[in-house]
């Protein structure tokens, strides 16, 4: 085995090795203080002791559990308006100046009047994910949906599909592959958004655990709720790549295949 | 042998006004059961409107196209258009033999079962026993220009509209392909209509060529292809007959071309 093979094979512990060594010698350098730059060692004890008291487990399902059904949520809402916008020039220029004013404003500024209109709880939560979410899946689907070529129309209208046939039989399989390229997008906004949530107007998950340990200046804590954040990324991209497997894994073969 | 498609008077234009930029004017053809067509014409002459106009995609501005005695509104059953842009004319997320089995949609009284055996039967036709679970894309060119051939002639299709269909293979391929089509258009009764750039092609296929004029567009002159089936790529292409229909068609194009640098 050369050297190269060997490196392929231990690519994930030589990249953590280098994260942890690199994280390790800013510590030990003594450049940042210790109470605001803990050693690996105490975070992951701080970490340990947070699961084995089962309180991060609590907080990590909640978090989890809003940003998936946000997701999911979003994702739908915003299949549905490419859709509508498909279907109709007037919705789809409406939506899109919708979008263009909403896209750009963060979350964290939908949250106070989210407080007052919603309360605290699942309807704030649902509403300030969901509409800084729904872009890229209605965007990604607004242009796939448009963008289906004259051929495959003509082929669908040649077997005698109606325009309702063409839209589930032709452009929606089309446009898939897009659209969950827009999903993928959403899930880290989704993320996002339900720990700036949680900071903000919370009383419980992740993003509300991690202020009130940086406020009681418990770091270690904070780094690992940090990591935890991290790895919640990493699950939601998994997830939704199966999904995307499942549904549209014949465009991620044909992308794969040698030329 | 009664006539199958007819286009009586049929004219297309685009846009309206100062801007109406007619494509074809008042062509009248006829079509009979069993024979094979070449359309032919310059460059740009809008052959693949006419098809277009001929398959029901497109309705026709003036004049009108009927299929079996029936006005052409929209896409007849029995008629299948099989396009140059097989890849895009595939639906990727199908394997080939699903493509086949969506031609096969609007086919009535017979079961899945029986459905899925006929898919496999044409596939078999057109060579591609063994592809059925493929995907398109994992599949040559000319492979999947087959693919859509089948399709077509699965869709109890009897005619067969073929827009440039062997645009895009490579040439050896295209000889090959010239004669499966030749083949299975005799074997599944399929009567068809070509759209070719190419002369040589359009002659070697056909009993008739029809010679389209310059935009806006229209039948000048039938030239009918006096050469026995099944035809051969080495002694069709050196008998007289060819010769003589491809003499003819070729000189009627430059013609046209020339007249057209002129003005």
């Amino acid at each position: 085995m050369t050297a190269a093979v060997v490196a392929e094979r231990l690519r994930v512990p030589i990249c953590a090795a280098l994260v942890l060594g690199t994280w390790q010698i800013v510590f030990l350098s003594g450049v940042v203080p210790e109470k605001y730059f803990p050693s690996i060692l105490s975070i992951a004890t701080a970490f340990w002791q947070m699961l084995a008291d089962g309180s991060v487990l609590t907080a990590w399902a909640q978090t989890f559990g809003r940003a998936l059904i946000g997701l999911v949520g979003a994702a739908a809402l915003g299949i549905t308006l490419a859709i509508l916008s498909d279907l109709s020039p007037v919705l789809s220029r409406g939506f899109r100046y919708v979008s263009d004013v909403l896209q750009p404003i963060p979350p964290a500024a939908f949250v106070p009047m989210a407080v007052f209109m919603l309360g605290l709880g699942a309807k704030l939560y649902a509403f300030v994910i969901i509409l800084v979410t729904v872009w890229p899946p209605y965007l990604n689907g607004v242009a796939a949906l448009s963008g289906v070529g004259a051929v495959q129309l003509n082929t669908g209208r040649m077997f005698g599909l109606s325009n309702w046939g063409l839209l589930w039989r032709i452009k929606l399989p089309a446009a898939l592959p897009e659209i969950f390229t827009g999903i993928r997008y959403a899930a880290t906004i989704s993320l996002i958004a339900v720990i700036v949530s949680e900071m903000l107007a919370g009383r419980d998950g992740i993003g509300f655990m991690i202020f009130k340990k940086a406020f009681a200046l418990r770091t270690p804590e904070v780094f690992g709720l940090m990591f935890l954040v991290g790895l919640n990324g990493v699950l939601l991209n998994g997830l939704v790549n199966l999904l995307r497997r499942a549904v549209t894994g014949w465009h991620l073969r044909m992308m794969e295949r040698p030329e | 042998m009664p006539a199958i498609l007819t286009a009586d008077g049929v004219g297309k234009s685009y846009g309206s006004g100062s801007a109406r930029m007619p494509i074809i004017d008042g062509l009248t053809l006829s079509i009979a059961k069993g024979e094979f067509v070449s359309l032919v014409g310059p460059s740009g002459c809008g052959k693949t409107t006419l098809l277009m106009c001929l398959s029901g995609l497109l309705a026709p501005s003036d004049g009108a196209v009927s299929f079996k005695g029936q006005v052409v509104d929209q896409p007849p059953i029995g008629l299948s258009v099989v396009f140059q842009d097989y890849s895009r004319s595939l639906l990727p997320w199908k394997t080939n033999l699903d493509n086949v089995l969506f031609g096969m949609r609007r086919v009535q009284g017979m079961d899945a079962r029986a459905k899925r055996a006929r898919a496999e039967e044409i596939l078999a036709a057109v060579g591609l026993t063994g592809f059925g679970g493929h995907y398109p894309w994992q599949v040559s060119g000319g492979m999947q220009q087959r693919v859509a051939i089948a399709r077509g002639i699965a869709s109890q299709s009897e005619l067969l509209l073929l827009d440039e269909p062997l645009a895009a293979v490579d040439a050896q391929t295209r000889a090959d392909m010239q004669d499966l089509l030749l083949d299975v258009a005799q074997r599944f009764k399929q009567t068809c209509v070509l759209v070719t750039h190419d002369v040589e092609e359009a002659v070697y296929m056909a009993n008739r060529v029809l010679v389209l004029g310059p935009r806006p567009t229209r039948v000048v002159r039938e030239v009918v292809v006096d050469l026995p089936m099944p035809r051969d790529q080495l002694t069709t292409r050196e008998a007289p007959g060819f010769l003589h229909a491809r003499h003819e068609v070729l000189a009627l194009i430059r013609g046209m071309r020339q007249g057209q640098k002129l003005s």
